[in-house]
């Protein structure tokens, strides 16, 4: 087995004296894409930025060495040019790299209002990614890096991702989408902030968890 | 444009505005015997220069740290907060006021410091309304206070309406000056420290920290040399609104958004325009020379009111 490299036990949020993330247990090694999946409003985001150590949680978190987090709707306050956000981050390199993976390679130059908004989430993850120039032993946490792109893109995002994991980081994945999940090496199901099945994509995305956990009705979409 | 031709015609005019604003008197142009009347408008071009620096910088500072463009201390209240400060000094220990260089300063910069820590508490979040509503109120707040006690304070009565109108320049002497110049140069130099942390601020609060950004730690040195900048000038110049909102604006146009070259180009600009200002309201009316607060404000309001329009929530 490789490295541990997170491990989070009974881990809880509480939001405005709501309790969005309840007692979660979960683990990622070195080499792992993880996904979390669930309903609107299960935690899977409020988790994400826990792992993150963006906001407060209890329990147990232990997380080794660096962190790279990209949030579900990144934006900014300014109209910056594509290129800028690799300097801000101090990794034009890495991020000018990235950028040509996920096929942005002559972006460079635009600004970001003159790009799509895939594009410009596109841009955002290059960024979050280029923060970690030697992926080995890091985690990178990505809150539905899918979300809104073309197919296309959306092959180019879980390359990206994988690249990272073959490279020794653990990858934690906040997604709607279950084709996606099941590519992943585990998924973690939540629902209502409680963990409902955890493992491999076959034992934990099956009709029976789908059904309990998205409704009857989402087994015609899954 | 280049970053560095914008800084290079950026000096070239400042230079040219020097040259005009050392020449321009109440008799009208010229240098006098010997250059006597350029030693005499000195402080005011120094007043000038240093209050247009910090006026400028602290805008793109204040901007960057709310994230806003229509953040200006000069409307949120922040100059307001200075004045007040001022105010209260010369209101209830006018003798203190002028024992020590460092008095005036001192209260203005607890003026300052003061509305700024409300504007963050009420008018953080990222939100324009919010954020120009609690402005608002201080701005309000500050100036009925600074009125209130202008009334019942004859002698600094007419002092405090000058600085409220942003008509100090007039009265700068080096011996005035020099302190609130040298707190404007340090307030500038340790705002452009904050360059890119300013840039990673702007992705929001959570991308700033998972970029490592110490999000809590750049606001309030932000905040606290922000406070600092426009006490300084305030003590200069008094209450000057849109040049922080000027400043910045122009410097995104010609240099893009980056802080690095924002925050030094707001400065430059920020000089530019309140040397220009204060110039033009004495070069053109030399026997009732209109201030500068004014000239800016005729200016600035048309421009603001543009650039709101263009904003939306």
């Amino acid at each position: 087995m490789s490295d541990i490299l997170i491990q989070a036990l009974g881990l809880g949020v509480e939001l405005a004296s709501r309790r969005v993330v309840d007692g979660v247990s979960i683990d990622a090694y070195s080499g792992q894409i993880v996904a979390v999946v669930g309903p609107n409003g299960a935690g899977k985001t409020t988790l994400l930025r826990a792992l993150a150590g963006l906001i407060p949680s209890t329990g147990e978190l232990m997380i080794t060495k660096g962190r790279a987090y990209c949030a579900q709707k990144p934006s900014s306050a300014w109209d910056y040019r594509v290129r800028d956000l690799g300097e801000i981050v101090g990794e034009p390199v890495g991020f000018g790299d990235w950028l040509a993976k996920l096929g942005l390679a002559d972006f460079g130059e635009r600004r970001l209002t003159e790009i799509s908004g895939g594009e410009q989430k596109c841009a955002h993850l290059a960024m979050a990614l280029s923060v970690l120039p030697e992926p080995y032993g890091n985690v990178l946490l990505l809150d539905e890096p899918t979300a809104s792109l073309d197919v296309a893109k959306q092959a180019a995002v879980y390359q990206a991702i994988r690249t990272c994991a073959q490279a020794g980081a653990a990858c934690v994945i906040a997604t709607h989408d279950l084709t996606f999940a099941q590519r992943c090496d585990r998924v973690i199901v939540l629902s209502e902030g409680r963990l409902v099945a955890t493992g491999e994509p076959r034992t934990t995305l099956t009709r029976e968890i789908i059904a309990a956990t998205w409704g009857e009705p989402a087994l015609t979409e899954a | 444009m280049t970053a560095t031709k914008a800084f290079v015609a950026g000096f070239v005019l400042l230079a040219g505005l020097v040259l005009l604003a050392l020449s321009v008197g109440a008799q009208g142009f010229g240098w006098g015997d010997g250059g006597s009347l350029v030693l005499l408008r000195s402080p005011r071009v120094l007043a000038a220069l240093a209050a247009g620096l910090a006026l400028g910088i602290g805008g793109a500072a204040q901007q960057g740290v709310f994230r806003n463009p229509l953040a200006d201390p000069g409307l949120t209240g922040v100059f307001g907060g200075a004045l007040f400060g001022i105010a209260v000094l010369l209101g209830f220990f006018p003798e203190a006021a002028w024992q020590r260089a460092w008095c005036i300063p001192a209260a203005a910069f607890s003026g300052a410091l003061a509305t700024s820590a409300l504007l963050v508490v009420l008018g953080g979040g990222g939100s324009s309304s919010r954020l120009l509503l609690a402005g608002l109120g201080l701005n309000a707040f500050t100036a009925a206070g600074t009125l209130v006690i202008a009334s019942r304070s004859g002698e600094s009565r007419e002092l405090l309406t000058n600085g409220a109108y942003g008509d100090w320049l007039g009265m700068a002497t080096l011996e005035l000056a020099w302190l609130p110049v040298l707190l404007a140069l340090g307030a500038a130099a340790l705002l452009m420290t904050l360059a890119r942390s300013l840039d990673l601020l702007s992705f929001g609060e959570d991308a700033a920290r998972g970029f490592g950004c110490d999000v809590g730690g750049v606001r309030r040195k932000a905040v606290l040399l922000t406070a600092l900048a426009a006490a300084a000038a305030t003590c200069l110049v008094g209450q000057v609104a849109f040049i922080g909102l000027l400043a910045p604006h122009l410097a995104r146009q010609l240099v893009g958004p980056r802080h690095v070259k924002v925050l030094p180009l707001s400065a430059l600009l920020g000089a530019v325009l309140l040397l220009g200002a204060d110039t033009l309201g004495r070069g053109l009316w030399p026997q009732a020379p209109l201030s500068a607060a004014a000239v800016t404000a005729v200016i600035g309001a048309p421009l603001f009111i543009w650039m709101a329009r263009g904003r939306h929530e």
